[in-house]
């Protein structure tokens, strides 16, 4: 069966059973109670409408999940007009996403509606099994039965949602499950926030609940507005890295290559997201020192003389200058010289110097430079081996291979993605690993 | 002491008294009194920062839950002890001074809020209606914020409201009121106790840990900016502080001129990095530096390719155009020229004020099309204010 057919199938199954359970649900609580419930029913599906077009989710950080916190109260105000088909309407309701209705994606809707009510349902038979209709006095067991339906009604969610991506995506369901589950409990606050939403149309009526809507709100643009900014100096960074390193092109892809090993590295050590991304960035700009050398230089082929060497390798300290006035950077911003680095085996300080040190070493190895064509993986991991505990960080140097063989994958001679046209063709021999090579002596470039 | 280390001291110091009192006096009113009274102190630590505005501690937030917890006798008494903990816990200000100075306001601050909520709570009169004391909480949660604006234009001798950031108030205000009435219920209906205040400060949190990546990210923007624009400095190839000087003058020209802060942000980046382009183009062979054109060319070329500069490419590109052509139909030609006057200007003056005045009568005196005359005449008010403009001793 084709994965389209497959998420068909499961769509129409989640529906149907859905729409059993509804009408299990009707059947055994029918009718409603007062006309206060029909306007409550109204107050939050306009609720949850508002909070699941709004929501604002991101990787590794907190999600802001109005969309849980609206359920949530539903949990407790339907509790209390004991009107279970209400929980299902604002499920409903909360699975009406302006974008999908925009592009006309009616699979998605209907799986969303049939995903939606099953894990609230799932979420409201643990509430209502935890705590009783009136219960609002007291509050403590009511969070405790919020939160507990809160997370069951998230991890639901995540499990069902999860298949589908996993079949279009072609991707193991655990590992699409662990994700979407790291990304929705994050919205386990907001949960409980849905607490006190159910008191306030409780006890204070819905004239009072644009007063909870304010901080919300002003939550939701200032997060908005940081994932905003953040992507955008992501690209900003990621641009003018490629723009500068046209200048030199043998180099091409080189910072975003190391920032990618630098991120293998970092995994390895189970860094955290502030650390990791802390990490990519100093590693994206660990060159930058280079916007201060001519690019003659940089593109010369064959050797350098020693005046030019030093002109050439002043841009290390360029860049450790320049890293240092960002003060994000700045901890991390270590000499990558050989001192500075086994300073980090040593534990004297942080490793991300160490890690950037190792991962811009083994791109150079397995790149074509003008001074020697790219060598072998296995030339490259036994130079990192041999370098361990003296030039590299031992751990930092496992730390990449295993990362690497982890995943299959294969870098160096053979397997280089740039193909260059030469005006003299580099050496085949290196003439050290990460150097630069041998220098001529000046008189005799002189002459030459 | 870092932040983190002090904000869970004040809390579990209130929490610690909270359970000792409960345990000594059981269903004694001091106990919640006192969570109230480390909720405020560990609030101290946690400032809300949105962007163009002074911080707002999620204290105030607290002071007002305790108005309307106790009395004014007993609140003003919790206040005093839970503002002299982070007086003693917090790392900022770091004089003896300063955090008396501070603690002096906290407490003007929370008492006032006390008197508010008590005073119009007495005026309103009984009963104490769903409305009545809403309104009453409101008015008590606005004070702390308004003395606080008075304390610093009092300490800043400058008096002006700014309307940046205040949604910020707006939350605190709310969260405030539904703190406060949901700790004791109104009308008869039953509050939810500490719950109510725990849970109505979960969106200040969100709001609190949102500014505080938004201010990490734009000062690591920033500085970024400044580090690349710094670079061709660094290498050499512009006089050292060139383009920071370049930017002060820009921003300080196009603030004379009338121009949006939107616009004034953009034409600051693109004074830090018009030398940027420099560092792609080849050392031409004779040692002359290259062509100011070709440098900004390259710039505005690499800037274009991104998103957030573009329009700070488009400035540097602009500094060249023939700016009586395009002055209608492009915002972005007066930046360019501003550009180009300002860091013709500091290239002549070589950064030295003494010799701002040769510099400027230098560029008054050259042909037309080069410098526009308008922001010619900005430079001169900007260095005439500046004092630059003094006559010099023969």
């Amino acid at each position: 069966m084709s994965s389209t057919k497959k998420i068909w199938a499961v769509v129409l199954a989640l529906c149907s059973l859905a729409v059993a359970l509804v009408i299990g649900i009707f059947r055994a609580t029918p009718g409603a109670g007062s006309p206060g419930t029909w306007t409550a029913v109204v107050v939050l599906a306009a609720a949850a409408v508002v909070a699941t077009n709004f929501d604002v989710e991101s990787r590794g950080a907190f999600t802001i999940s109005g969309a849980a916190m609206v359920l949530v109260a539903s949990l407790i105000v339907f509790r209390d007009y004991n009107f279970a088909l209400g929980v299902v309407i604002i499920a409903l309701f909360n699975a009406l996403t302006f974008a999908q209705i925009k592009k006309r994606q009616w699979q998605k809707l209907a799986f969303n509606a049939a995903a939606q009510t099953l894990s609230l349902l799932a979420g409201a038979a643990v509430y209502w099994q935890l705590a009783s209709s009136g219960s609002l006095a007291r509050p403590g067991l009511v969070l405790v039965a919020a939160a507990a339906s809160g997370f069951v009604y998230l991890v639901t969610n995540s499990a069902l949602v999860a298949i589908p991506v996993a079949l279009s995506f072609d991707e193991r369901y655990r590992s699409v499950l662990r994700e979407f589950v790291a990304l929705d409990v994050g919205g386990l606050p907001f949960a409980l926030l849905g607490v006190g939403l159910g008191w306030i149309y409780l006890q204070l009526g819905a004239s009072v609940v644009p007063l909870f809507v304010v901080p919300l709100l002003v939550a939701r643009r200032a997060f908005a507005s940081y994932l905003e900014l953040k992507a955008g100096q992501e690209q900003t960074i990621e641009t003018l890295i490629l723009a500068l390193e046209a200048k030199d092109r043998y180099t091409a892809g080189h910072a975003q290559r190391v920032a990618q090993f630098c991120e293998y590295v970092g995994a390895e050590f189970s860094f955290g997201q502030r650390r990791m991304e802390r990490l990519r960035y100093a590693a994206l700009m660990h060159d930058i020192g280079k916007l201060v050398v001519p690019n003659q230089l940089l593109n010369k082929p064959g050797r350098l003389t020693e005046s030019e060497f030093e002109r050439v390798k002043r841009h290390e300290s360029v860049s450790v200058e320049l890293l240092q006035r960002i003060d994000f950077l700045a901890p991390v911003a270590g000499d990558t010289t050989t001192e500075a680095a086994t300073a980090a085996v040593d534990g004297s300080g942080l490793i991300e110097p160490a890690i950037i040190h190792v991962a811009d070493a083994f791109d150079a190895m397995t790149s074509t430079r003008s001074y020697r064509r790219a060598l072998s993986q296995e030339t490259a991991f036994a130079e990192l081996r041999a370098g361990a505990g003296t030039q590299f960080n031992q751990r930092c140097v496992e730390a990449l291979i295993s990362a690497i063989e982890s995943r299959d994958e294969h870098y160096g001679a053979g397997h280089e993605v740039d193909e260059h046209e030469w005006a003299v063709a580099p050496p085949d021999a290196g003439t050290g690993s990460a150097g630069l090579g041998h220098l001529i002596p000046e008189e005799q470039a002189a002459g030459s | 002491m870092k932040r983190w280390t002090g904000l869970l001291i004040l809390a579990a110091a209130g929490a610690v008294v909270a359970v000792v009192i409960e345990i000594s006096h059981p269903g004694s009113p001091w106990a919640p009194l006192a969570v109230i009274g480390g909720a405020i102190a560990a609030g101290e630590l946690i400032e809300l920062r949105p962007p163009r505005r002074a911080a707002l501690p999620i204290s105030f937030a607290f002071m007002v839950v305790l108005a309307r917890q106790t009395t004014a006798k007993d609140a003003v008494l919790v206040l005093v002890i839970a503002e002299l903990a982070p007086f003693l816990v917090r790392s900022e200000p770091t004089s003896v001074e300063g955090r008396l100075a501070l603690f002096a306001e906290r407490l003007l601050e929370g008492m006032a809020a006390v008197v508010v909520y008590h005073g119009m709570m007495q005026l309103l009169g009984a009963p104490p209606t769903r409305g009545k004391v809403l309104f009453a909480l409101a008015l008590a949660a606005f004070t702390p914020i308004v003395v606080a604006e008075i304390a610093r234009a009092l300490r800043e001798h400058r008096f002006e409201v700014s309307l940046h950031g205040r949604m910020a108030d707006v939350a605190l205000v709310t969260s405030a009121m539904l703190m406060a009435i949901s700790a004791m219920g109104v009308d008869g209906q039953g509050g939810m106790g500490l719950w109510g205040p725990a849970v109505f400060t979960i969106p200040l949190l969100a709001a609190w840990y949102s500014y505080e990546h938004l201010a990490l990210i734009r000062s690591t923007y920033d500085q970024t900016i400044r580090a690349l624009g710094a670079a061709p400095e660094l290498g050499g190839m512009v006089r050292a502080g060139h383009a920071e000087r370049v930017a002060d003058l820009t921003v300080a020209m196009a603030g004379a001129l009338g121009f949006s802060r939107h616009e004034v942000t953009q034409l600051e980046t693109a004074a830090l990095l018009h030398h940027l382009g420099q560092v792609c183009l080849d050392e031409p062979d004779d040692g002359r530096p290259p062509e100011p054109v070709a440098v900004a060319q390259a710039g505005a070329t690499i800037l274009r390719g991104t998103q957030l500069l573009a329009p700070a490419g488009d400035i540097i590109a602009a500094e060249w155009l023939p700016y009586r052509e395009h002055t209608a139909s492009r915002p972005s030609v007066m930046s360019g020229q501003i550009l180009k006057v300002a860091s013709a200007f500091d290239e002549l003056s070589d950064g030295y004020p003494e010799r701002a005045g040769l510099a400027l009568e230098a560029m008054c005196s050259a042909p037309g099309y080069l410098y526009d005359a308008r922001v010619l005449a900005a430079l001169e008010a900007v260095l005439d204010r500046r004092g630059l403009l003094d006559d010099q001793p023969f």
